[in-house]
């Protein structure tokens, strides 16, 4: 596979304040990426200056192994797909399709074959006459796809395509985007700040706050180790829980800090004695016992249900919560245990945020020597 | 009764009584002399029968009178350069600055309000200041042509059959250009930003973003501009009356003067009123295309 994006130590300032911190990111032709984060992240900026609709102030930015630095947006050879769709209001769909086309030149008939095909494929083909007042959100998105199709780019950049539309259009324009990625083998670059969009749909995600890259890699694996507190609480819904502790002097064991609530863990992996940490857990890795035979007990707060999964969360400081699939017996008020496996305990510095990584060589000694399932392996021992 | 009073205090009957005092009003002041003007386009009008309305009907006498006049065509040709000239200039002009301003560069926006300096000003002292600038002897504008070597000997804009009307029209451009851009400058802020970067990417470059987005997204407050040139043209008297009095020999005459003179000066009514009515023809057409290309917005 050849690199379709290279991005060195690229930076942006806007006068003083500094949008784009030490950007590398390499991206494999006909790969998916999504860049995610908070609005303010520079995402966006990213994408643009992909583009060339901004220019960067400092670093290497390569589109197919060409130098782009300087090369304005118009010979870059890339299409996007705007938030706001930027279709040409004065023109018919079909025109809207065949613009780029007729700007360079190519003979009317060749161009309105080429809108005829793509429109086929997007399904556009009864709305050529139309003008985009005239069409629903859903077309128009097709439209300004389709917009970007017809000029086989080097890569498509998408910005946010799908946060005007509904949330079931957006489930299903999700689902279709990513079938056209693998159909057209696009390089595509898509921007969002839906972490759902970017785990569905990307191969390939790259996390940022304030500028920086925080963490990239695939889907999963993003879930699975995140390299700090931020991209632990950003990735997964509902939310990762996290609670302030610190490593007993074993350093083998947890205290918890849950207000009223005192609870102890214990480690899979020794940590160093006496240091503050926090400890991250999913909701959907904590399981619901009776009161006394989990890892520890906390009173219970809201119950809501959505019929598929009930959240859970404790009237503890901070709050916990719980997805527990189907219905739950669990009511307010009510003294329940929570049971957990140590092994999906993510520990942070609380510093820093950063993932304190336990040695992968004692990890790994440590789980053999347990028992292999883990029946609610944290202890639970009352303080 | 009693139906009727409700109606006034909560039903249709208080809808038509808002929208019938502002017609009402334009009726009396703009509808009835407006008639007039036409009725009497088709009399015969004369210092002792001006008090009354019944005067003698004469058919389109008036008006066939009024083209056997030798000046009346010079004097039609005479307001359509001056019409066409006058949009033109301000209309170029104007949307140049528009586009220059829309850069932004630092103080564009104060720089484009003190152009409208000259939109504020009366057309009378805009009329006298071109006096001076257009003065034969020792005039501005000839200093600088003959300075840049484009005229050998002064050009008298004033009273030079070849030159008067384009003194006018100068006069006129430089008074109504900041107008037009203000108009167009807020034409070119309504078109969305995205849809030049769109047509970047697409491969456009300057020129064919110009041709292909600006100008067509622009179409309808360019028809309203040039609609509105067209009224404001034809409405323009001080001007004419500041700096040529339609002089030398009716050479830098037009309709909406030529009405007046013929009116208030020669005492000829209905030769006055004849003119005014072919004026509004004009103007009704000019009215017709600006109501509706301010109506057919294109607006994504």
């Amino acid at each position: 596979m050849t690199l379709q994006i290279e991005l060195n130590g690229v930076n942006k300032f806007y006068g003083s304040y500094h949008a784009l911190k030490n950007i590398d990111l390499a991206i494999e032709e006909g790969t998916f990426v999504a860049l995610v984060g908070p609005s303010g992240c520079g995402k966006s900026t990213l994408l643009r200056s992909l583009a060339g609709l901004e220019k960067i102030s400092a670093g290497e930015m390569k589109i197919a192994g060409a130098r782009m630095n300087d090369v304005p947006p118009r010979k870059r050879d890339v299409a996007m797909v705007f938030q706001s769709y930027a279709l040409y209001p004065h023109m018919t769909v079909e025109e809207n399709l065949t613009y780029s086309l007729r700007i360079r030149g190519v003979k009317k008939a060749e161009a309105l074959k080429a809108a005829a095909e793509v429109a086929t494929t997007t399904g556009l083909s009864h709305l050529m006459k139309r003008y985009p007042r005239e069409l629903s959100g859903g077309q128009r998105q097709r439209v300004a796809m389709s917009r970007a199709i017809i000029r086989h780019p080097k890569a498509f950049l998408f910005d946010e395509p799908l946060s005007n539309l509904d949330a079931a259009l957006r489930v299903h324009m999700r689902k279709e985007i990513r079938a056209l990625h693998d159909r057209l083998g696009a390089t595509s670059v898509y921007v969002t700040h839906d972490q759902i969009e970017a785990m569905t749909m990307a191969d390939h995600v790259v996390v940022m706050r304030d500028g920086v890259i925080e963490q990239q890699g695939r889907p999963l694996d993003l879930y699975d180790r995140p390299a700090n507190r931020f991209v632990a609480g950003f990735i997964g819904s509902p939310a990762m829980n996290f609670i302030p502790a610190v490593v007993e002097d074993d350093g083998a064991h947890l205290a918890l800090d849950l207000g009223a609530t005192k609870a102890r863990l214990s480690l899979v992996a020794p940590v160093a004695p006496g240091a503050s940490v926090t400890v991250g857990i999913r909701p959907e890795h904590i399981r619901i016992v009776g009161a006394g035979q989990g890892a520890f007990n906390i009173p219970v707060g809201v119950v809501e249900s959505t019929g598929s999964a009930t959240y859970i969360t404790s009237a503890t400081q901070p709050e916990l919560m719980v997805v527990e699939t189907g219905r739950s017996a669990a009511s307010g008020g009510e003294l329940i245990g929570l049971a957990m496996d140590p092994r999906q305990l993510h520990i942070f510095d609380a510093e820093t945020g950063k993932r304190l990584e336990p040695q992968k060589a004692l990890l790994d000694a440590q789980i053999t020597s347990r028992a292999a399932p883990h029946p609610a392996a944290a202890t639970f021992s009352p303080s | 009764m009693k139906r009727i009073l409700s109606s006034i205090t909560d039903g249709r009957g208080f809808d038509i009584g808002l929208v019938s005092l502002p017609l009402a009003f334009l009726f009396v002041l703009s509808g009835l002399p407006l008639v007039y003007n036409v009725v009497m386009s088709f009399q015969e009008v004369d210092m002792f029968s001006l008090g009354s309305f019944s005067r003698p009907f004469v058919g389109f006498k008036n008006y066939i009178d009024l083209f056997a006049q030798p000046e009346t065509w010079p004097i039609l040709l005479n307001t359509a350069i001056f019409v066409t000239a006058s949009i033109a200039g301000q209309f170029l002009i104007g949307f140049g600055l528009a586009l220059f301003f829309w850069v932004n560069f630092p103080g564009a926006s104060w720089l484009r309000g003190l152009f409208l300096v000259s939109w504020v000003m009366p057309g009378l002292v805009v009329g006298a200041i071109w006096n001076w600038i257009l003065s034969g002897d020792f005039g501005v504008l000839n200093f600088l042509l003959r300075e840049t070597g484009v005229i050998s000997g002064n050009i008298f804009w004033r009273s030079d059959p070849n030159y008067s009307l384009w003194a006018v029209i100068i006069a006129n451009i430089w008074l109504g250009t900041s107008f037009n851009m203000i108009l167009l400058s807020v034409g070119l802020s309504g078109i969305p930003k995205d849809l030049y970067e769109a047509a970047e990417l697409d491969g456009a470059n300057a020129f064919q973003r110009f041709w292909t987005i600006t100008l067509p997204m622009m179409r309808s407050t360019i028809g309203a501009i040039v609609a509105l040139g067209l009224i404001f043209t034809l409405q323009q008297f001080d001007l004419f009356a500041a700096i040529t009095s339609g002089g030398p020999n009716n050479t830098s005459n037009v309709t909406q003067y030529w009405a007046w003179d013929l009116s208030f000066r020669q005492y000829d009514f209905a030769k006055g009123a004849t003119i005014s009515v072919i004026m509004i023809v004009f103007v009704m057409f000019a009215s017709v295309v600006y109501v509706r290309s301010t109506r057919h917005e294109v607006r994504g």
